[in-house]
Formats: C-alpha cells, sequence, structure tokens
C-alpha cells in the first residue's frame, strides 16, 4: 500500500506530543543528576545547564555529613527483610488458596485482596500504639514487619494467579512418590514458581526502599531514618542552609539503585506492576 | 492419597495461620481499633483516654477546614482521571495503532517515573515550581509570558492545580501499559472491517477501540480514584504540607497533621473513618455508573 502525504505528516504529528512528554518525563531527572555536580553558587546562577566541572564534593557531604550511608544501610535492611518476609508469610497462604481447596478459601481470598482497596491511613494510628507496646517503634525491623504485612495482599493475589498456571501433574507424582506435603510446597511449588517470586519480589522491594509515610509516622530518631526520611530531611534544611547541591546527590543516590533494577526488569515490573500494583 | 485428615489440617494451618496472625495483628486489629479510636479523646497515652461517643463526629462536621479538604480530594481524583485518562488513552493508542518504531522505548520512558519515590518526585517537582529556579518560570520567560510567572506552591490559588502535573506525569506509565495490553488484545479483524466500511482512524477509535477496551479503562478509572482518596497526602505532605493556609490540605495529610503532629489521635481516627467510608461510596457509585454505560454499546 502507499503512504499519502496525509499520512507521513500525521505520524509526524503523531510523534510531537511524544517526543514533548518524553521531555518532561526526562528532564526533570537530567537535571536532577546534573544539579547533583553542581555547587550551589552554579545552581542559583545556571539553574538549567549543564555543570561546569563534574564534582562529587556533593555526593561526598551527603555521605558523611549528612549520614546517608547510615539510611541507605537502614533502607537496605528494611528492604530485604521486608521482602523475604513477605515471602515466607504469602508463598504458603497463596499455595494454600490456589492448590488446597478447603472451606472458606474463596472468603479468605477475598478477605485478603479487598484490604488492597482499604486506605491503611486509619490503621496507622492504632499501628502506632501497637508498634509502641511491643517496643517496636522507631525500629526499623518493626517497620520491616510492618512492610512485609502491607504488601502481603498484592503478594498473595498475584502469586495465586501464578501458581494457577502451573501444571498440577508434577506435585501429584512427587506425593505419590510419598513426598510430605511441605517437602512438595518448599521442593516442587517454589521452585517451579520462581519467575513470580522474583517478579513479586523486586516489585516490593522498590515499594519498601521508595516507602515515606509510614517511616516518618514509625521511625523517630536520625539514625533509624531511611533514604526516604533523610531526604526529606535534607530537603527541609536545605530551606535554610541552601545545600541544594548535597539534596540532589542524596537524591541520586535514592534512585539508582531502582534505575538499575529497573534497566534490568524492565518487562517484569511493568507486567507486575499492572497486575495489581497501588501507587499513592 | 496416603494422607490423613489430621495431617491434612495440619499443613492447612501451617500455610493459613502465621500469615493470617500477622495479617490480623498487623491489618485488620488496627483497622477496627482504629474506628473504636473515633469515640475517644485520645491523646496518646492510655490514662487520657476518655470516652466521648459521638462528639469527634460532631466536632468533624463542624470542622471548617473538613469540607476543603474533601473538596481538594476530589479536585485531585477528578483532575487526574481527566488528565491521565485522556493522555494514557492517547498515547496507547499511538504507541499500538500507528506503527511507530520507536513504541518500546516511549513505553519505557513514559513508565519510568512509576518506580520512583513520592519523595523524590515530591521533591523535583517542587524544584520545577521553584519561583527563582524553577523551570516553569524560566519556562515562561523564555516564552515571553512573565506575567504569568508566579510562586506556584506558594499561591493560594496555584498551589492545588499545580499538585496535578506532578500526579499526572507520575501514573501515567502504568494506566498507558494498562490500556496497550488492552488494545493489543483487539483482534485486527474489526479494524480490517472497519476500513473496509471506510471508517476514518476516528471513528475506529471511537466504535471499535474505546468499547474493546473498556473493561480495561474502567480498572484505571478505579485505581486512580482509589489510590487518589488513599495516597494523595503522601505528595501534599511533601509538597506543601498542606499549605499555605490550608489551601491544599486533603482528607489523608489533615488526619496526619491531627493526630501526629497536634496528637488528637481520637479525631485523626474519626477524619479515618471518614476517609474509609467516602473511597468505599465512591467505589461503589463508580461502579454503578461504568457498568451502565457499558450496557449502552
Amino acid at each position: 500500500m502507499k503512504r499519502s502525504v496525509g499520512e507521513i505528516l500525521g505520524k509526524t504529528g503523531i510523534r510531537i506530543p511524544l517526543i514533548l512528554w518524553t521531555i518532561a518525563v526526562l528532564y526533570p531527572i537530567f537535571w536532577m543528576f546534573l544539579g547533583s555536580f553542581k555547587s550551589n553558587a552554579e545552581i542559583y546562577r545556571n539553574p538549567w545547564g549543564i555543570p561546569e566541572s563534574f564534582d562529587v564534593q556533593n555526593f561526598a557531604d551527603a555521605w558523611t555529613n549528612y549520614n546517608i550511608d547510615t539510611s541507605v544501610f537502614n533502607s537496605l535492611i528494611v528492604t530485604v527483610i521486608g521482602a523475604i518476609l513477605t515471602l515466607v508469610l504469602a508463598i504458603p497462604t497463596a499455595y494454600a488458596i490456589e492448590r488446597l481447596k478447603f472451606r472458606g478459601s474463596n472468603f479468605l481470598f477475598i478477605l485478603y485482596v479487598s484490604a488492597m482497596m482499604i486506605p491503611m491511613v486509619l490503621g496507622w494510628i492504632p499501628l502506632f500504639f501497637l508498634l509502641m507496646e511491643f517496643n517496636m517503634l522507631d525500629n526499623i525491623f518493626g517497620l520491616a514487619i510492618v512492610y512485609a504485612v502491607s504488601q502481603l495482599p498484592f503478594t498473595i493475589f498475584v502469586l495465586t494467579s501464578f501458581l494457577s498456571t502451573i501444571p498440577k501433574s508434577l506435585e501429584e507424582a512427587a506425593a505419590i512418590d510419598g513426598m510430605s506435603p511441605y517437602g512438595i510446597l518448599l521442593k516442587i511449588i517454589t521452585p517451579l514458581s520462581m519467575s513470580g517470586i522474583i517478579t513479586v519480589t523486586i516489585m516490593n522491594s522498590i515499594q519498601f526502599w521508595n516507602e515515606y509515610f509510614m517511616a516518618l509516622i514509625f521511625l523517630q530518631s536520625s539514625e533509624n531514618y531511611t533514604l526516604a526520611l533523610a531526604i526529606d530531611f535534607i530537603s527541609s534544611e536545605a530551606q535554610y542552609t541552601n545545600a541544594w547541591g548535597t539534596l540532589f546527590a542524596s537524591l541520586v543516590i535514592a534512585i539508582v539503585p531502582v534505575i538499575v533494577l529497573y534497566a534490568i526488569f524492565q518487562r517484569r515490573i511493568s507486567k507486575g506492576m499492572t497486575e495489581g500494583a497501588i501507587k499513592g | 492419597m496416603v494422607q490423613s485428615k489430621k495431617q491434612k489440617y495440619t499443613f492447612l494451618a501451617f500455610c493459613l495461620v502465621p500469615t493470617f496472625i500477622m495479617f490480623a495483628i498487623f491489618t485488620l486489629y488496627p483497622l477496627f481499633s482504629g474506628l473504636y479510636y473515633s469515640f475517644f479523646d485520645f491523646s496518646g497515652s492510655s490514662q487520657n483516654m476518655e470516652f466521648i461517643g459521638l462528639d469527634n463526629y460532631i466536632h468533624l462536621i463542624n470542622d471548617a477546614i473538613i469540607p476543603n479538604t474533601i473538596i481538594h480530594d476530589y479536585f485531585l481524583v477528578v483532575t487526574k482521571v481527566i488528565g491521565i485518562m485522556i493522555m494514557a488513552m492517547f498515547f496507547a493508542v499511538a504507541l499500538t495503532q500507528l506503527k511507530i518504531k520507536e513504541a518500546p522505548f516511549y513505553r519505557i520512558v513514559f513508565f519510568f517515573p512509576n518506580i520512583m519515590s513520592v519523595v523524590v518526585i515530591g521533591i523535583l517537582w517542587t524544584f520545577v515550581y521553584n519561583p527563582d529556579l524553577g523551570l516553569v518560570n524560566s519556562g515562561l520567560e523564555f516564552l515571553g509570558l512573565e506575567a504569568l510567572a508566579r510562586p506556584w506552591l506558594g499561591s493560594e490559588t496555584w498551589a492545588l492545580p499545580s499538585l496535578v502535573l506532578p500526579s499526572i506525569w507520575a501514573g501515567i506509565g502504568l494506566f498507558l501499559l494498562m490500556l496497550m495490553g488492552g488494545i493489543a488484545n483487539i483482534s485486527k479483524s474489526y479494524y480490517e472491517a472497519a476500513e473496509i466500511d471506510g471508517a476514518s482512524q476516528w471513528q475506529q477509535f471511537w466504535k471499535v477501540t474505546l468499547p474493546l477496551v473498556w473493561p480495561q479503562v474502567k480498572i484505571s478509572v478505579l485505581y486512580i480514584v482509589i489510590t487518589t482518596l488513599n495516597g494523595s497526602f503522601i505528595l501534599v505532605q511533601v509538597m506543601t504540607g498542606g499549605g499555605p493556609n490550608n489551601a491544599t490540605h486533603v482528607m489523608g495529610s489533615y488526619l496526619y497533621q491531627q493526630a501526629f503532629v497536634q496528637y488528637n489521635f481520637g479525631y485523626g481516627a474519626t477524619i479515618g473513618v471518614m476517609i474509609l467510608v467516602l473511597s468505599l461510596i465512591t467505589v461503589l457509585i463508580l461502579q454503578l455508573l461504568m457498568r451502565r454505560d457499558k450496557v449502552e454499546y
């Protein structure tokens, strides 16, 4: 089929909004990267240009003077423990709901899934006092537990739908060979669903790494701050100290691990998100 | 099966009970006890927890800030639904139907903000709106429209509308993917038939694409509504803290302020109950509305 002039023009026309939105998405992010190499004076003199030199002083300042090193470590612990705990809790439940039909399995599934729709902000007030009672307030392990449970509904939802695609014959064969149900869960089901497990774990990890509000409520002392809180703190400090370069450097530190994960797992992340993630 | 009934139940309990206990302690119990707190005057220490019946609810009805927080939340809901759905739909159609070679590039770039932390997004956009350094004001100057430049987030009129753009910026990628998935599932034969009948691109969109991706549209709208009512306060907290002069307070940020800044935990819980009830009602109404819409096709 020969293309008409109008069609070619139309296609060029359609690219204009696509390119504009690409700029709108990427420019602020590039700007943040560029700003992280500028001195404060340069940020004021030349807010939107290329830095004069790629100086890493801001990163050094953020890392040592603003304790970003501690926050990175805290965020890492919260993310890893949260992600593992979510799996430990979600895999057996997802397996039981999807494969072992029992009375109430449907009800349980609906209960977990409907928790995804409920605004949790009401629950955060009692949770604050509950953690206080358990001596887990201002404690990154307490936060990790809260994170893990908060992602349970989403994780169970994704894992059950993933498990339903695994053929039953393997577990049946293993059961006939005398394998216990615990063995089947650990040695057959978990390895077979590794792809789904990896997808939800990446999504949960990004969520935990990025989370801000629960950390704001449940953490108090600066040595327990996660990255999100540390950045928020530097940002409000910068109103007075004008430490914008340091702020940009810490934003970059916060975002780089996520960019790397996204670069590696782009397809899995997009797929996992469309299967039911929730973003504020 | 060699398994006894007892073994079977032990295994079921092993799978379900620990998880359910954690879920009950850290999700169900807090929700119900939040409801319970809303009937108390509670400032944080259990000695001072006094049952006051519906007083918090009466206070809620008479609180002059509450109607504004509700209006602000629904302003964000409506502008986000319109902004995100129109743009995501336009991009989804462009990237699936028009055979643009670099479509995967756009898909990846547009999704990118979805994986960024709300704090990072909030701080970044605070700079975009910065009166001295910001992209918006320098852009307006560049276009010779200095008169329109203003301290966006510091203006009582403009602060709330200024929050819409970052929300759309951060949200579009996910819904673009959902809609692209829906459009990709539409059989090519429909478009071929429409082509033979001489339908224009525009007509094809209204008569073929839109009705057939309606399930995805419906899910997307519900998602935007739920996530906005449940989560818009995070961006508000990061970007404006509810100010200037309460002009951007939404229900969640007002709850945070009442409970965790002013230590009115009982009243905070009452605001939480209001958020819960309004969210449920909104979702129900929306589902009814969109179901009726579908029957028309």
